[in-house]
C-alpha cells in the first residue's frame, strides 16, 4: 500500500516540479509540435485521476472485508 | 452476461474509439506563422509564411494569396515563393491608403493551393496607414476578387492558430465536463427517488453518483488548467467558465459535509437529497446563464451558444458526442461500483 | 383559501415574536450600522464599483445573520406543534415572505446608511430597486431553506455559509451587474435579461421550496 502511494506522488510531483519551475525549456517543450504534449499532459492528467480514485475504492473494499471477516 | 454489462461495452468502446480517430485524424493545413505582423502603406513587404501541415507545391504558380482587410477589400500578392513544404515568402505592393479612415486596419492572411485547400490567418498583419484617403485607398483594394477556393480533401480537424493539435482536448476536458454534468443529473434522480420511497439503496446511489461527478470536475479543473497554461498563458487565468467550474465543485463539496454532520443514515440520506435537489436547481443558472453575462476566453461568450459551427466542425462532432457518451458511461461504472459497496457496507455492518 | 389564512396566522406571529425579542431585530440592525462603519472608515475613497460591490457585499452578511435564526428561535417542542397543525407549505411560504420582508428593511436601511456616509452613485433608481426587491427575494428563499436544512445540524453557522455562499453566487452575481448598470459604470442594455434571470431564479427557488420543504421538517 505504501509503495502505491509513493509511486502515485511520484508521479504527481514528476510532472509537477517543471511547471511550477516556470522554465522556459519545459514552455518549448510543450509548444513544440503544434503542442500535441499538452495533449498527452490531459490524458495524463486524467489517467493519474481514475488509477487515485481506483486506489480509494480499493482501501475501501478491503476495509470492508476486514469488518466483515471480523464480525463473523 | 452481455445483457448485463453492454453498457460497460459500449462505454469502452466509445471510448477507444474518441481515444484513437480523436488522436489519429490529423489538423486541416493551416498557417502557423507570419513575419513581419505589422506594415507601412505605401510600402512593398515581404511576408515570411510558416505552414502547419501543409505541403506547399514547388511550382509558386499554383499558389494564389491575398491580404484581406474587409469583407470586400483584398490585395492580391505580387510573387510567391516556395522556401519548403512548410515555408513560403510573400511578395505585396501596399497601396498608399486603406478603404478606411482608420489609423491602423488589422489585414488576414488568405492562401489557396489545391493540395492543403484554403488556409486563413485572422488579424495576420497590421497595416498602418499615414494618408487618409478611403477614396483611392478603396480603388486600389478593389483590384482583386478572391474565387475558385479549393477545398481540404480527407477528414481533418479544424485549425486554430492558439490551439493547435490541443483542439483535441476537446474530447477529453470539455467531453468529461459534460459527463460530469449528466452524473450530477443522475444523482439528482436518484435523490428524488430516495424522498419519494424511503429507500436507502437509492441515496447510495445518489451519494455515489455525486462522488464521481465531484471526480470529473476535479479532473476537467485539472485538465482545463494545464490545457490554460500552454494557450492562455496562465494555469488561472480567473476565467468566468473555471470560476463557475470551481463553485459548483465548492456547492458539491458542501454536500458532503452536510452528510458528514449527521450520524444517522436516514437523516444524512433525506437532508443530503433536499440539499441536492436544492444545489442543483441553483446550479444551471450558475452554468448557463451567468458566464454568458460576461466575457469568457471560453467559446461561446457574448452571448453566443457555446460550440457555434467556427469551433465545432461536423468532424468533431462525430468524435466529440461519443467521446460524451463514453466518459458518462464510464462514469456510471464507477457510480455503480461505488454504490454497490455502500449497500453491501450497510447490509453487512448494519446489525 | 386556508393555506393562505395559515400563511397570514403564521406571518402575525412571526412579528409578534419578532416584536417580543426586539433585541434580536436590532441586532441585526447595529450590525448593519457597524459593517457600514468600518467600512467607511477603512475606505480612503469609496468610487462607484467599490461602492456597489461593497453594498452588497454587506446585504449578503447581513442578510445571512438575519435568517440563521429563522428556525431555531422556538423550542423544538412549540415546532412540533405548529408542525402537527400546519401545511409545511404554509410555514416555508410565511418564512420565506416574512424573510424577504425582513431583508428588503434590512437593504433599504443599508442603501440609506450607506449613502450617507459613501454618497450615492445610483443614478438610474428604477433598475437598482428593481434589484434590491428580487434579489431580497432570492436571497431569503435561498437562506431559509439552507437554514431550514442547517437548523437540524449542530454546526449550525459553518453549515450556513458553506452550504448558503456557493448558491447565492449567481444572485448576488446579477444583482451586482444591475447595480453596476444602474450607476451608469456599464454600458449595454441588459437590464431586461437580468431581470428574466432574476424573476426566473427566484421562481425556480419558489417552487423547489414549495417541493422539498415538506421532507424537510418532519424530524
Amino acid at each position: 500500500m505504501r509503495i502505491r502511494i509513493l509511486s502515485i506522488f511520484c508521479l504527481l510531483f514528476g510532472t509537477t516540479i517543471p511547471l511550477s519551475a516556470q522554465d522556459g525549456g519545459l514552455v518549448d517543450f510543450m509548444d513544440s509540435i503544434g503542442k500535441i504534449y499538452v495533449v498527452v499532459g490531459v490524458i495524463l492528467v486524467i489517467f493519474i485521476g481514475l488509477v487515485i480514485y481506483l486506489i480509494r475504492l480499493d482501501r475501501k473494499i478491503a476495509r470492508l472485508e476486514n469488518q466483515i471477516m471480523d464480525n463473523d | 452476461m452481455i445483457k448485463k454489462h453492454w453498457w460497460k461495452a459500449l462505454g469502452v468502446v466509445l471510448l477507444i474509439y474518441a481515444f484513437t480517430v480523436g488522436l489519429l485524424v490529423p489538423l486541416k493545413p493551416g498557417i502557423q506563422q507570419v513575419s513581419p505582423r505589422s506594415a507601412d502603406a505605401g510600402t512593398p513587404i515581404t511576408v515570411l509564411v510558416n505552414g502547419y501541415n501543409t505541403s506547399y507545391p514547388a511550382d509558386p504558380t499554383a499558389i494564389r494569396a491575398w491580404l484581406k482587410v474587409d469583407s470586400i477589400h483584398a490585395l492580391a500578392a505580387n510573387s510567391i515563393r516556395q522556401t519548403s513544404r512548410r515555408a513560403i515568402e510573400l511578395d505585396f505592393v501596399l497601396p498608399a491608403s486603406l478603404p478606411s479612415r482608420a489609423d491602423v486596419m488589422p489585414a488576414s492572411l488568405i492562401i489557396d493551393e489545391a493540395q492543403s485547400g484554403v488556409q486563413v490567418l485572422p488579424d495576420a498583419v497590421f497595416i498602418r496607414q499615414q494618408v487618409l484617403d478611403p477614396a483611392a485607398g478603396n480603388i486600389a483594394w478593389s483590384q482583386t476578387v478572391i474565387q475558385d477556393l479549393h477545398k481540404t480533401s480527407g477528414m481533418n480537424f479544424p485549425f486554430r492558430n492558439i490551439l493547435k493539435e490541443t483542439i483535441r482536448n476537446t474530447y477529453f476536458h470539455v467531453s468529461l465536463w459534460f459527463a460530469m454534468l449528466f452524473l450530477f443529473i443522475a444523482s439528482v434522480y436518484y435523490s428524488i427517488k430516495h424522498l419519494r420511497t424511503r429507500e436507502l439503496i437509492y441515496d447510495h446511489w445518489a451519494e455515489s453518483f455525486t462522488r464521481i461527478g465531484v471526480l470529473f470536475g476535479i479532473l476537467g479543473l485539472t485538465t482545463g488548467a494545464v490545457w490554460a497554461r500552454f494557450t492562455w498563458g496562465a494555469f488561472w487565468s480567473w476565467d468566468i467558465k473555471q470560476n463557475m467550474t470551481a463553485i459548483a465543485l465548492l456547492i458539491y463539496l458542501a454536500y458532503f459535509v452536510l452528510r458528514n454532520s449527521f450520524e444517522d443514515a436516514e437523516r444524512q440520506a433525506r437532508l443530503g437529497a433536499s440539499y441536492n435537489i436544492f444545489a442543483f436547481s441553483l446550479l444551471i443558472p450558475l452554468i448557463y446563464i451567468i458566464p454568458r453575462l460576461s466575457d469568457s476566453l471560453h467559446p461561446g461568450s457574448g452571448g453566443n451558444p457555446a460550440f457555434g459551427s467556427e469551433d465545432l466542425d461536423n468532424t468533431m462532432r462525430m468524435v466529440f458526442y461519443p467521446a460524451i457518451i463514453g466518459w458518462t458511461l464510464l462514469g456510471y461504472w464507477l457510480a455503480n461500483l461505488s454504490a454497490r459497496l455502500l449497500i453491501l457496507r450497510e447490509k453487512y455492518l448494519s446489525e | 383559501m386556508a393555506l393562505i389564512r395559515e400563511i397570514g396566522w403564521l406571518l402575525k406571529k412571526e412579528l409578534t415574536l419578532e416584536y417580543r425579542m426586539r433585541y434580536a431585530i436590532s441586532g441585526i440592525l447595529l450590525y448593519v450600522l457597524s459593517t457600514v462603519f468600518i467600512v467607511y472608515i477603512s475606505a480612503v475613497r469609496i468610487d462607484g464599483a467599490v461602492w456597489n460591490v461593497l453594498f452588497w457585499i454587506i446585504v449578503l452578511f447581513a442578510s445571512v445573520n438575519a435568517i440563521t435564526k429563522s428556525f431555531q428561535q422556538e423550542s423544538g417542542q412549540r415546532q412540533l406543534y405548529y408542525y402537527s397543525l400546519l401545511d409545511p407549505r404554509a410555514v416555508i411560504l410565511a418564512k420565506g415572505l416574512y424573510n424577504c420582508l425582513l431583508l428588503l428593511v434590512l437593504t433599504l436601511l443599508t442603501y440609506a446608511c450607506f449613502s450617507f456616509v459613501a454618497g450615492n452613485p445610483v443614478k438610474d433608481a428604477g433598475p437598482f430597486f428593481l434589484a434590491i426587491f428580487l434579489g431580497s427575494l432570492g436571497f431569503a428563499l435561498t437562506f431559509t431553506f439552507i437554514s431550514g436544512i442547517a437548523s437540524k445540524a449542530d454546526n449550525r453557522a459553518t453549515l450556513m455559509a458553506i452550504l448558503g455562499f456557493p448558491l447565492i453566487i449567481p444572485i448576488l452575481l446579477t444583482m451586482v451587474k444591475m447595480g453596476a448598470q444602474s450607476m451608469g459604470l456599464i454600458q449595454g442594455n441588459s437590464i431586461r435579461s437580468d431581470i428574466a434571470t432574476l424573476v426566473g431564479i427566484d421562481l425556480v427557488l419558489l417552487a423547489v421550496s414549495l417541493l422539498l420543504f415538506p421532507f424537510l421538517w418532519r424530524d
